[in-house]
């Protein structure tokens, strides 16, 4: 060996090293953020159009994707600046003026301007999808300037500002949507012909861009390179579509995924390991029956007589413990405990003899059959068909006979509103925080979603009135006079008995301790820009 | 000696399989007379293992596995019966239909069997019961859909070499009717064949019946049916003894059917048996 020799042996061991060295201090932690994050979860998204979606997973998707002008803080109640840095609000609540983020930018690179808000919002407003109710007091948006987005509604609501965090209300770049055929104008009904292009792309201005979607296989989503904000840490993540909680509990133990959303409290026991995280959170998902007085199958009238028999007649707390164990809640009604108007409501109560007594005044005293039809899902770690089970079982103590049919999510989605479904169950996940959703989609008032699949159209007398005058002086109320609005809201609609929650389950969370961020949102499910690789 | 020669040319596989079928044809008859459970009753704790009072523990709902399992069979041995009785007559009518006639009838029948065969059973029977609808019922319509074909090619084989035989020959030069020909001269010495498949795909069907509940298109819940609550198990995975019972009851009777099946063949066939 010569001197060149030994000397070029010299350099290749101390680039050696300090090629290692770099590596130890910031190449592995590079690397290792750059090993896509794998989330297991029984994906239930409709469309991947962030006005035309409507689901648990699409929560996740949207904002990651899509920025809103105004976020939701970790606390679950502060409103945090996104694309607005401010906001402003007439003294009756009804105009409300947003200044835009001059630095803000789509994942394109171009500016975010006002006419893009505009545009996002008559498109989620005239596009009449499921989450357009959001829109439904809007009167107009304007853009007097680049940087300034004007909404005005059509009367007061104290409320604009938390739905305005909702992940459907994403700020879409119109340019690139337009192109693609969507439409925001009075006739997009009809004319939006882009909902195909959103399953392959996105256009928005979130820490997250679409990389690819195969139904009931996964979703991905890569980092926004062009981000305004603090860039995700990790560079691309998948939902990948694992139906149920066992499966999704071994993924986790294997090492094939980094979290598991959807675990029940008997699977998280089983899990072993010291890699893995088990966190149990109090949520605001719930679990509910439904009735349907309009629906054509029924075989007698759902009267309100009819439907309190039925609500009396359910076990709640042995439901609870079928479905979820120790791991859940009551829930009195559709507000979930812990939002605005759900204090001391009187708490559901299985009364055998008042069923009895209320089906005799209805001269059912010897039953009848009900057709129930449900989506064959777990949620929130409770299988629908398990718990529908225990349904029959209870309202068969009082001669109702209820024929049990699970069904795929998507045919269910169409029996539901299409003829209605006489007897279901379902699930819910808060939008953004505050209770006026609750009431735009469960109360029966004209038009709201469940009014429809309750079957209003053959049914009109299931509409209380007095749910309508309510929700607008809550909307219009200062807010210490608001719980109280809720609050009667929240006991009209017990008495309606067309939505009948069950069961408040906690989230289970559980993740890989290689991981930290993870946390339940409660407009966005799962932030996934917060997460990163310890 | 009577007996004993009786059960030697029986076949320890056929005695073995008369047992299991016999066992299980007696739980469906008798079951409610002894049964100390209702099979849609709680009668426990949720998700109890094993124990004295559960031999086989208790499912999500509290509801005995044991009691479930045994009253299963009276959805299972039904429906496999009819499937098979219906699908074996029909198919065999077409097939000796097609056989004995030829030409474009057989064209036409044969063809569509190509048609049903072409498609992967478990496949066509899932679309099959999709377009009806979930439940027991039309899963059983989806089951014939799927077996008939089986049969009716058995058959048909059959009938072309039975009407090459002399004494078929003699019939038609007597005057025999076509119809006389097949019911009296051919038919009746086709039927081994027919009736050894038939009795190996109870089994078969009972698992098909199984697999279509498993994945949500056949019977409904509650009902005990073991495809069903095998589903269940699945829904508590770690609770084993939820899907045990109806799993080994599945296994039994396929095992059942299939020794019952093989005995016959080798009583019917002696030359196969060799």
């Amino acid at each position: 060996m010569n001197r060149r020799d030994l000397i070029s042996g010299r350099h290749l061991g101390w680039a050696l090293a300090g090629a290692m060295l770099a590596m130890g201090v910031g190449g592995l932690p590079a690397m290792a953020q750059d090993k896509p994050l794998v989330i297991a979860r029984n994906m239930d998204i409709n469309s991947l159009d962030p006005h035309r979606g409507f689901c648990d997973t699409c929560q996740i998707y949207f904002s990651a994707a899509y920025d809103t002008l105004i976020g939701l803080g970790p606390d679950n109640k502060t409103l945090t600046p996104k694309v607005a840095t401010s906001w402003t609000v007439n003294e009756n609540q009804t105009v409300f003026t947003f200044k835009l983020d001059p630095k803000a930018k789509f994942s394109d690179g171009t500016a975010i301007e006002a006419k893009d808000v505009k545009w996002s919002f008559e498109r989620l407003k005239n596009l009449k999808g499921s989450p357009a109710f959001l829109m439904d007091d809007v009167a107009s948006v304007e853009a007097p300037d680049a940087q300034t987005v004007v909404v005005k509604m059509a009367s007061p609501n104290s409320e604009f500002l938390g739905m305005i965090a909702a992940p459907y209300m994403g700020v879409i770049n119109s340019k690139v949507a337009t192109a693609a055929g969507a439409v925001a104008g009075p006739d997009a009904a009809t004319a939006d012909k882009s909902e195909a292009w959103f399953l392959a792309n996105s256009a928005g201005s979130g820490p997250y861009t679409l990389a690819g979607y195969r139904a009931d296989d996964e979703l991905r989503v890569k980092r926004n390179g062009a981000y305004w904000r603090t860039a995700p840490a990790i560079s691309e993540v998948v939902i990948k579509q694992t139906k149920d909680a066992v499966a999704q509990a071994q993924m986790l133990q294997s090492g094939a995924a980094d979290i598991a959303m959807q675990v029940d409290g008997e699977t998280a026991k089983t899990i072993k390991g010291g890699n893995v995280v088990v966190s149990t959170i109090p949520s605001y998902n719930y679990v509910y029956i439904a009735l349907s007085p309009g629906a054509k199958s029924n075989t007698v009238k759902l009267t309100p007589e009819v439907r309190e028999a039925i609500a009396a007649a359910l076990d709640y707390k042995g439901l609870i413990d079928f479905t979820v164990g120790d791991a859940g809640r009551p829930q009195p009604s559709p507000i979930p405990n812990g939002f605005p108007g759900s204090d001391n409501l009187p708490e559901p109560k299985q009364d055998l003899a008042k069923a009895k007594q209320l089906l005799a005044k209805a001269g059912l005293e010897k039953g009848f059959e009900i057709d129930a039809r449900f989506p064959n899902m777990n949620v929130y770690g409770v299988d629908l068909s398990q718990m529908m089970q225990k349904v029959q079982q209870d309202l068969a103590k009082v001669n109702i006979k209820a024929k049990l049919q699970p069904l795929t999510f998507t045919v269910w989605r169409e029996a539901v509103s299409g003829d209605g479904v006489p007897l279901t169950a379902v699930f819910y996940a808060p939008d953004y925080y505050g209770s006026a959703q609750y009431v735009q989609y469960f109360a029966m008032m004209q038009g709201s979603p469940w009014a429809k699949r309750a079957g209003a159209a053959n049914a009109p007398d299931i509409i209380n009135p007095r749910e309508a005058d309510l929700l607008k002086q809550a909307l219009a109320a200062p807010a210490d006079q608001q719980n109280k609005l809720y609050r009667d809201l929240a006991l009209e609609m017990i008495k309606d008995k067309i939505i009948i929650p069950i069961v408040s389950p906690d989230m289970i969370m559980a993740h890989s301790k290689a991981i930290k961020g993870v946390r339940y949102s409660a407009c966005c499910n799962l932030p996934l820009d917060e997460i990163a690789r310890n | 000696m009577k007996a004993l020669a009786l059960l030697r040319r029986l076949g320890l596989p056929m005695i073995i399989g008369g047992f299991i079928v016999l066992f299980w044809i007696v739980v469906a008859l008798t079951i409610d007379l002894w049964s100390p459970y209702d099979p849609f009753s709680i009668v426990g704790r949720r998700l109890r293992p094993p124990s004295d009072v559960h031999w086989l523990g208790t499912d999500g709902l509290g509801r005995d596995v044991l009691v479930r399992t045994l009253y299963g069979v009276r959805h299972s041995l039904p429906i496999a019966l009819v499937v098979v009785l219906v699908s074996s007559l029909g198919g065999a009518m077409l097939g000796a239909i097609a056989g004995y006639l030829g030409g474009k009838t057989d064209s036409v029948i044969m063809r569509l069997v190509d048609i049903t065969l072409s498609f992967p059973a478990i496949l066509l029977a899932m679309a099959v019961t999709a377009a009806l609808g979930p439940g027991l019922g039309n899963a059983a319509v989806a089951m014939v859909v799927v077996s008939w074909p089986v049969y009716a090619r058995l058959m048909r084989a059959q009938v072309l070499t039975m009407r090459e035989r002399e004494h078929v020959e003699a019939a038609v030069a007597a005057g025999a009717g076509r119809v006389r020909v097949l019911t009296r001269h051919i038919l009746p010495l086709c039927w081994s064949p027919v009736l050894v498949n038939a009795t190996m795909d109870l089994g078969q069907i009972v698992l098909l019946a199984a697999s279509l509940s498993f994945i949500g298109l056949g019977a409904l819940p509650p009902t005990p049916e073991w495809g069903q609550m095998i589903a269940e198990g699945a829904v508590n995975f770690y609770q084993w003894w939820v899907a045990l019972g109806p799993g080994l009851a599945i296994l039994s009777v396929v095992l059942g059917f299939n020794f019952l099946g093989d005995g016959l063949r080798d009583l019917l066939d002696p030359r196969s048996a060799q």
